[in-house]
């Protein structure tokens, strides 16, 4: 009964259209109040949601990337993608890759993938004769890249989200495969579409020429050694570095490239503010949402009742798969995050999978929930900036959508590519 | 509302950053950074909501209003904001009574009372009151209020 006023509340006010976050504080003050728990508890776990240092890194990287749009960072790397891989078949559908591969990894924000170098590529390619749908759905599921490649925001949510325990370090490595193997399944599927429809390629400009542009991207590049380096080695938290990643991107944009005027920086600040504290209010609510979770001892009784289907990890996995892609067609990323980490995660670890390898599975899922309908932010992004219609995207999109899924079966049951790189490192 | 939040981002960035540098080049660590950003971060949080409740651009979930008539959804959203007004103002009432319960202790390293922590959430809710009432009030004399997902379907 407990458990169906908690979670009928909270899908009757979602379906409802209240923002997330108030159907997760409502929900468990409801049930709160039914339990005859002191309601102020709810609140109280709502505060200490939020106050809490290792979540800085959320707004900080945030920041981060929405200087690094505006500051003319992901143009750089835009131009040095074209020059590396503008020769192969596909042209500016693998350099709309690459360019994911190369921004993502500072970034680690699919919507600000998306709308940067959708931005920049799909006006470039639909000049250059490529059809506008072939464009969206090159920006729109290489955008997913940014999720898996480390510094990934959503990592740190779900690091959080599952009691803090779960190196953050461990998670950024353990991404790095994934996205790449990612990346090289999508520029396949570019490949393949490109030659049926026969696109044009770009000339090699010669090595010189690759070579001025990567410097010219240099400094935006250094941004991945120091995050990445920092976190790794132990010598900043992944809260202080992604702070050194926001004065390192003001300081690249407004002393080397001067690219960073003060309105950019305004609109990069008041952005960075409307996104991060709308997200971290949903990590905020969720916290007391998930507490209750934990109260009612949901994720034991669910682990249980799932051993009864089946004692397989690998069938156990693929209904967790399922599931997770499911949610994800229908709701936000890091509201899912909060809400199914708690719940699946323990699920997963009583059947033996790593929480490291499990996080990548659950980025990776909802990451291909970002580009599918009726919900997918990046899809929406991706339309708006190519001025397609929906429709008219989903229709042509299956072959990369099928190399998402490739990745993701090669992902999930082969854990070595998740937990080999980070077991390097340790 | 938003310029006192943005500037409580770039004050956070300050901190941490100090904290860095006082750890790797002054070789001393400030002992009250880690705290101080992290009370920051409350406000900014709560204080960004607020004005993000205003502009409709919280996450949410509307595929189920897509295919509604627009009678029905402005009723539905009318619920919806009513429950937002019913959980900020719970944040005002419980938000007083724990920071009154806390006001004797102090946060360490800072020295303001414990309580300060409990007064960005009962700002944040009297802002959220403020601004459901305002979104009421509006559909009430049918002026337009703004959705998440709104932009995109303009564009």
């Amino acid at each position: 009964m407990e458990l169906l006023v908690l979670f009928g509340t909270f899908t009757f006010l979602l379906l409802i259209g209240t923002p997330v976050a108030f159907c997760l504080g409502v929900a468990s003050f409801a049930t709160v109040l039914y339990l005859g728990l002191p309601p102020v508890v709810v609140f109280q776990r709502l505060n200490s949601g939020i106050s809490v240092f290792a979540l800085m890194a959320i707004p900080f990287f945030i920041y981060a990337g929405e200087l690094m749009v505006r500051g003319d960072i992901a143009r750089r790397l835009v131009a040095l993608a074209g020059a590396a891989v503008g020769h192969l078949r596909g042209g500016l559908g693998q350099v709309n890759i690459t360019a994911s591969v190369l921004f993502g990894g500072i970034s680690g924000s699919a919507a600000a993938d998306a709308s940067a170098i959708g931005g920049l590529m799909i006006p470039q390619m639909k000049a250059r004769g490529y059809d506008a749908d072939y464009a969206v759905n090159l920006t729109v599921t290489s955008a997913i890249i940014a999720l898996m490649l480390p510094p990934s925001h959503n990592l740190i949510i779900y690091s959080i989200a599952g009691g803090g325990r779960i190196s953050i370090a461990d998670l950024f490595t353990a991404g790095i495969i994934p996205g790449i193997i990612l990346a090289g399944s999508l520029m396949t599927a570019a490949w393949l579409v490109a030659r049926r429809r026969g696109y044009e390629t770009e000339k090699f400009p010669g090595g010189r020429a690759v070579l001025g542009l990567f410097l010219n991207a240099v400094p935006g590049l250094i941004l991945v050694g120091i995050i990445f380096g920092g976190v790794r080695s132990g010598v900043f938290t992944a809260s202080e570095s992604s702070c050194i990643a926001v004065v390192y991107a003001l300081l690249v944009t407004i002393a080397a490239y001067r690219t960073l005027s003060w309105s950019d920086f305004v609109a990069a600040t008041t952005g960075a503010v409307r996104t991060s504290s709308m997200v971290l209010l949903v990590v905020g609510s969720a916290a007391a949402f998930g507490w209750l979770l934990a109260y009612l001892q949901v994720p034991a009784s669910l682990a249980q009742s799932m051993t009864q289907i089946s004692d397989n990890p690998i069938v156990i996995l693929l209904i967790l798969n399922i599931l997770l892609l499911v949610l994800g067609s229908f709701m936000d990323m890091s509201p899912l995050i909060v809400i199914t980490t708690p719940i699946f995660l323990p699920v997963a670890m009583a059947f033996g999978v790593d929480p490291v390898h499990f996080g990548i599975i659950l980025i990776l899922n909802l990451g291909i929930g970002l580009c599918t309908p009726p919900v997918g932010a990046v899809l929406f992004v991706g339309c708006a900036v190519g001025k397609v219609p929906v429709a008219q995207v989903i229709r042509s999109i299956w072959p990369f959508y099928l190399a998402a899924i490739f990745t993701l079966l090669l992902v999930t049951y082969i854990p070595a590519l998740s937990l080999w790189l980070p077991a390097m490192f340790r | 509302m938003l310029w006192l939040s943005a500037t409580g981002l770039v004050l956070m960035t300050a901190f941490v950053s100090m904290q860095v540098f006082g750890r790797f080049v002054l070789n001393d660590t400030p002992t009250w950074t880690s705290n101080g950003s992290v009370l920051i971060m409350a406000w900014f949080i709560l204080l960004g909501a607020a004005v993000g409740l205003r502009e409709g651009n919280h996450l949410s979930f509307d595929v189920l209003l897509l295919v509604l008539g627009p009678r029905a959804k402005a009723w539905l959203h009318t619920i919806s904001d009513l429950v937002v007004l019913a959980f900020a103002t719970g944040m005002i009432i419980y938000g007083l009574q724990l920071a009154i319960r806390t006001w004797p202790t102090t946060i360490p390293n800072i020295g303001i009372s414990g309580g300060a922590t409990f007064i960005a959430l009962i700002w944040g809710g009297c802002l959220m009151v403020v601004f459901a009432l305002e979104r009421l009030l509006r559909r009430a004399v049918g002026l337009r209020t703004a959705r998440f997902g709104d932009q995109d379907a303009s564009e």
